[in-house]
């Protein structure tokens, strides 16, 4: 493994959808055990950013990119690079909860076995830990065996967080993971994303300020395509050095 | 939750009772009236050529598939029919299990998968148009013409030969369209983002497409299938030209030995026939044909029914 510094660090990044150009030269990193929110108004690149990072943006057949977007130190676009690996170091939470259609101990297991694991006893102690620290365990361990769909809102996307820790990623993404919540659902995956930072290093887009400010420690503040500002979400949000910053701030745009 | 307490709520029960008064007392009232009766008189007209099919084929036939007597009920399915054609249906009766479980065989798995092909592996564009509509043709067809082709291109063109092959293939055909086009919907209900959160996990696509998106969208391809099946089962016409027909069961793959019977080509052979035995005969055969696909429907619900319970 190559030195790094960070285990995400984006230089150069333009995006295309087709003729569409998303971002616009975004130079970034992501620190470890650190929350950076990334912000900005709607369709102003934020998910396209994130999904840059695990290449989910490949699904697309119009996209294209350049510019470098180093794992490890290693260039994640570069040929030889397993994309499969990458995923499996990156999870991924959605901005609507998407449990499998299955029970709740086999969303869990769906990844791990995916990679290998067989032995029972393994993949229970993995269902286990995964839901504690998803801060879901007490809630479902009487139901392992149920239907996921079942659960609340807030408990599926808790469910959707345990499952991406159950191959134990180093770096998590969200993608406004708790927009499509109730309120209390949302508070309660606020405060268990602060908690995982101590184990991991997560990027968390959000539309919300306030949100970004109780949770994250630096921030990208993103506008049409271009990389704003990129500092200590503090700094950003008490003194904007730019005027779009400040106008999304006061709310007067987004 | 509304809906229900209003319709359970005393006030609504007089307002039924007293629909006719209520409907002279205004124009309102009179048009309500008016149109309930026409939705009821639209629902008689729908439902009752079932009962009037129903009651008119075991009003002939209930004897043979219900009955007690020698050659009657289960001995009636079987048995082979004997000299002049009496005796039972057993050649007709295993011979549609037969062409039927061959044609699914074929014809299920190269659907299901053709159709995962299709909405899974390749871009919306000109071929996945061209594929929609012609299966949206083919499933518009009729079912002769079908037949018409499976002689012309499997019994002729291909020298398969009248016989089982033939028969079960040409049904096939006539599954595809069907359980391709069910399937088509099926995976295009299940969200992207199922999808997205297994490649997230490092699945691949082919895993992801197995584990989860053919698993969501399972109850749906069986329903595809069911129909498929319920439709293929009672045709006559795809099988005159391709099957043949016998007083047993096949014995071999080609040759006059592969011929087979079904339950609609003796329907259909029998009916013909002036005997009156052959009469109550053709119409417990139609008994037992609706039966077994009333059970295939109500299996398959309940299997549809279980998968989804324990998945959604
Ligand atoms: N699959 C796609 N194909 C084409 N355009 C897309 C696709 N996904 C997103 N876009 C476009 O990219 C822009 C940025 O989208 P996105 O990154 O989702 O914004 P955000 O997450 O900040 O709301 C939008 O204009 C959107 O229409
Ligand atoms: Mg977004």
């Amino acid at each position: 493994m190559s030195n790094f510094e960070h285990h995400i660090e984006v230089h150069n990044l333009s995006t295309w959808f087709g003729k569409k150009h998303i971002l616009k030269d975004i130079t970034c990193y992501f620190k470890d055990n650190t929350i950076t929110a990334i912000m900005g108004p709607s369709g102003c690149g934020k998910s396209t950013l994130l999904r840059s990072l695990n290449r989910l943006n490949d699904l697309v057949p119009s996209f294209r990119h350049t510019g470098i977007v180093l794992f490890r130190g290693e260039d994640i676009y570069g040929p030889g690079f397993s994309v499969y690996d990458l995923r499996t170091h990156i999870g991924m939470v959605f901005q609507k909860p998407n449990p499998f259609p299955m029970s709740v101990r086999d969303n869990i297991t769906y990844g791990p076995k995916l990679h290998g694991t067989k032995d029972e006893d393994e993949l229970e102690k993995i269902v286990e830990t995964s839901l504690k620290k998803a801060a879901l365990w007490d809630e479902v361990k009487d139901d392992l065996d149920h239907p996921a769909p079942n659960l609340s809102g807030g408990q599926q996307q808790r469910l959707c967080i345990a499952r991406a820790l159950s191959v134990d990623p180093p770096v998590l993404l969200m993608d406004e993971p708790v927009s499509a919540l109730d309120p209390i659902s949302a508070t309660k995956i606020e405060e268990l994303i602060v908690e995982l930072k101590n184990d991991y290093t997560i990027i968390l887009v959000t539309h919300n300020v306030q949100q970004a400010f109780r949770v994250s420690d630096q921030s990208a503040f993103l506008y049409l395509g271009e990389l704003v500002e990129f500092d200590e979400t503090k700094r950003i949000l008490e003194a904007p050095t730019d005027s779009r910053t400040e106008a999304f701030i006061t709310g007067r745009i987004g | 939750m509304t809906t229900q307490s209003i319709s359970e709520s005393p006030l609504r029960k007089i307002y039924g009772r007293l629909g006719l008064k209520d409907a002279v007392k205004s124009r309102r009232h009179l048009s309500d009236y008016l149109f309930k009766i026409i939705l009821g008189m639209a629902i008689i007209i729908i439902v009752s050529p079932f009962f009037f099919v129903l009651f008119q084929v075991a009003s002939i036939g209930f004897e043979q598939v219900f009955g007690t007597g020698p050659g009657q009920g289960i001995e009636f399915l079987f048995t082979f029919p004997g000299a002049g054609l009496e005796g039972g249906i057993r050649n007709a009766f295993v011979g549609t299990v037969e062409l039927i479980l061959l044609a699914s065989a074929v014809g299920i798995p190269l659907s299901v998968f053709g159709a995962v092909y299709i909405n899974e592996y390749t871009q919306p564009g000109k071929l996945r148009a061209i594929i929609e509509f012609t299966s949206d043709v083919l499933a518009g067809i009729p079912s002769i013409v079908f037949g018409a082709f499976g002689f012309a291109f499997l019994v002729d063109y291909l020298h398969i030969g009248m016989g089982i092959v033939a028969g079960s293939l040409t049904l096939a055909f006539m599954m595809i369209p069907t359980v391709l086009r069910t399937t088509q919907e099926a995976l295009r209900a299940v969200p992207m983002s199922l999808r997205e959160a297994s490649l997230a996990l490092g699945a691949t696509k082919w895993s992801t497409t197995w584990n989860v998106t053919l698993r969501s969208a399972f109850p749906g391809v069986i329903t595809g299938i069911l129909l498929a099946i319920g439709r293929v089962m009672g045709e006559t016409a795809p099988l005159i030209f391709t099957a043949g027909n016998s007083l047993s069961v096949p014995t071999e793959i080609t040759g006059p030995g592969s011929w087979v019977a079904s339950m609609p080509y003796t329907i259909w052979a029998y009916i013909s026939d002036p005997r009156q035995y052959l009469q109550e005969k053709a119409h417990g055969t139609a008994l037992a044909l609706m039966m077994m696909v009333l059970a295939i429907d109500v299996i398959a619900n309940l299997i549809s029914r279980k998968v989804t319970r324990r998945l959604v």
